[in-house]
């Protein structure tokens, strides 16, 4: 377990010195109580330059604005409940954990701890009055993404590569896809096949390999460490592809046209912040989106500085800015359903 | 279904069946002389994770292949030593390999980088089309415009098949599987043949998990051979511990595989999870219907004990 604010083995007169400073302080400072406290509980290594790293994030977001920060890596499902109870315990007013499999946990410890706000991060629902659920919005992306998709296929068909048939957040990206793609060309064959594992390259990418073969020319998709099959297999083929992060675009700088990048930094502080500063969050399932204030959730991207590949022509990438500004103002809205992410065509 | 998508099923059943194959023949070799091969997911893993990290850091996919087949022959030599020196029970052995290995190499993959995992991009080789057959309509250039390796997998029952029934080192080996204290009794050394025959094994499953990171993913992630060293075991069973068995059975199950993934846009009115379990189904089909009829090598097992 490593913790960002564990005691360092410093000497005492350098303990006596800050307990002076921190005691002149409170006395200039008035009223203003301590830090604001928050933890992070992450399912593995924030050094993976995925998942859990995008999750760090946000605990760095909250230290830069004065927060005190703890986080835990590893969180085996077995071990959530306790890891959560012994924050809890500790006082700390937000604990987040950065997967939807801590929703569980959560519900079942929260009535304990009414005074802490438990976060789960892409969670697909809130309970009670203090577990929150918040997530990008994957309509939008999924839809935009199924947009440039259709503009992109000179075949007619496009494919998704995805798993966990289902899943609130798949059916909202993998229905937001098939929506987008038939909005503007209501003939495009989309098709869509459900792998057994997230993780698993080698069979995304044969999954992939099926939908090339069968015409499809722009595959997306929603896989973990499976995503990088998906590339692998537009790269070979010589077809487009979406990414999940700038390395994507770095192993196929042709076939992927962008990334759907999460910014979770943003979702927790803003989260945690507004918790601290009015409170009311609890119970909630908050959906980030183009629409809401603090963040966007997430954003498409090609590189740092690029949101698209310098392939896309300009009136795609025109198309797309209109699509954000009217989800920004809130004229646009996608509801989708289990229906719209169905396998198959 | 035209001859485009006939061909196309095809090309995709070899892709699959390729690791698998490997594998298969590698468990085969250690279960003939006598020792569930249980460990073969593990000896996948390690050949997927060596062969990926020495390519990455030497540059070179060839020695990736390579050192793949050693990194499995190593993991292969500590079952070999647990199971057949130390008469270890062979399932619980076989399954600690698989969890070691998983762990170990997510963990490895961290520390010899200093702490961060790498970001490893391999390009995978290229194809060699086979002169004369990569040019027959339709089927050839699906089937015969492959990398070396998966010649090489398909190309390797015929040596593995000559040396088990006609030369003296694979008889004596099948004798050991047998029945040890016979072959003990002329003269040989069970529990060395043991050992030889699941390091062996052990090389072959590695370059299988090889062909996984290096050829088809150009990487490695944590635990990515996810379950395919099971399936190769339930191959070599189905293909009743013959080579040209195994083949067969790695190829049944690269179909169905294959065949599961197209099968979802026929929009039959079947959920996505039913279809992915088709492999796993038509396993158990499969292997009630041999279990009948199964005869394993007689001393599998048993651990050999000197009297």
């Amino acid at each position: 377990m490593s913790v960002l604010t564990k005691d360092s083995p410093t000497s005492r007169s350098r303990a006596a010195f800050v307990g002076l400073f921190g005691l002149c302080a409170a006395i200039f400072a008035g009223p203003a109580g301590a830090a604001e406290k928050a933890a992070f509980l992450l399912p593995g290594s924030i050094n993976d330059q995925s998942w859990n790293a995008q999750g760090y994030q946000g605990a760095e977001k909250l230290k830069a604005v004065g927060w005190d920060v703890a986080y835990t890596e590893n969180v085996q499902v077995a071990d959530m409940v306790e890891a959560l109870r012994d924050y809890a315990r500790k006082d700390y007013k937000v604990v987040v954990g950065h997967t939807g499999r801590f929703l569980s946990a959560m519900e079942r410890i929260g009535p304990d701890f009414p005074k802490t706000l438990f976060i789960v991060g892409s969670g697909s629902a809130g309970a009670g009055t203090n577990v929150t659920s918040i997530d990008y919005d994957n309509t939008q992306f999924g839809f935009m993404m199924g947009v440039l998709a259709a503009r992109m296929s000179r075949t007619g068909k496009i494919g998704s590569v995805n798993s966990l048939e289902g899943l609130p957040n798949v059916v909202a990206q993998v229905g937001g896809f098939r929506k987008g793609a038939k909005s503007v060309r209501p003939d495009i064959e989309v098709k869509v096949i459900y792998i057994k594992s997230m993780e698993d390259a080698a069979e995304a990418k044969e999954a992939a390999l099926s939908l090339i073969a069968g015409g499809a020319d722009f595959i997306s998709g929603k896989l973990n460490a499976g995503q990088t099959g998906i590339i692998q297999a537009a790269k070979e083929k010589g077809v487009y592809a979406n990414g999940r992060s700038f390395g994507h675009s770095e192993i196929a700088p042709d076939a992927v046209l962008t990334n759907i990048v999460e910014k979770w930094s943003d979702m927790y502080s803003q989260t945690a912040q507004e918790q601290a500063k009015s409170g009311g969050v609890g119970g909630k399932y908050v959906l980030y989106g183009l629409n809401t204030p603090g963040s966007t959730g997430a954003e498409l991207a090609y590189n740092a500085t690029q949101p698209l590949n310098p392939a896309v022509p300009a009136s795609v990438a025109n198309e797309l800015d209109a699509l954000k500004g009217k989800f920004k103002d809130g004229s646009l809205k996608i509801a989708v359903n289990r229906e719209d992410a169905h396998g198959g065509i | 279904m035209d001859l485009m998508m006939i061909a196309d099923l095809a090309a995709a059943t070899v892709r699959i069946s390729t690791p698998l194959l490997f594998a298969a023949l590698g468990g085969l070799l250690s279960e003939k002389a006598g020792t569930f091969a249980v460990g073969i997911e593990g000896m996948m893993l390690a050949g997927a994770f060596t062969g990926a990290i020495s390519a990455f850091v030497f540059g070179n996919v060839a020695l990736g292949f390579a050192l793949a087949a050693l990194g499995g022959a190593a993991t292969g030599s500590l079952l070999a030593f647990a199971t057949a020196r130390c008469r270890a029970d062979q399932m619980v052995t076989g399954l600690a390999v698989n969890v070691l290995v998983l762990g170990l190499s997510s963990f490895l993959l961290r520390g010899l980088f200093g702490g961060r995992a790498p970001v490893i991009r391999l390009t995978p080789p290229g194809t060699w089309p086979l002169p004369w057959l990569s040019e027959i309509p339709v089927m050839g250039p699906v089937l015969f415009r492959q990398s070396a390796i998966v010649y090489l997998a398909f190309l390797l029952v015929v040596p593995l098949t000559l040396f088990l029934t006609k030369t003296r080192a694979g008889l004596t080996l099948r004798a050991v599987g047998e029945n040890p204290e016979a072959a003990f009794a002329a003269g040989y050394d069970p529990i060395r043949i043991r050992m030889i025959a699941i390091v062996a094994g052990g090389a072959l499953a590695g370059l299988g998990g090889a062909v996984l990171a290096l050829q088809e993913v150009g990487s490695f992630t944590d635990g990515m051979t996810n379950g395919r060293g099971f399936i190769a075991l339930a191959a070599i069973m189905v293909g009743r511990w013959t080579p040209v068995g195994a083949i067969a059975g790695c190829l049944i199950f690269g179909f169905v595989s294959a065949l599961e993934l197209r099968a979802q846009s026929w929009g039959l009115p079947v959920s996505s999870y039913v279809m992915q379990m088709m492999p796993y189904c038509l396993a158990l089909a499969l292997l009630a219907g041999v279990s009948r009829s199964a005869r394993l090598p007689a001393a599998i097992g048993v651990p050999f004990i000197r009297h």
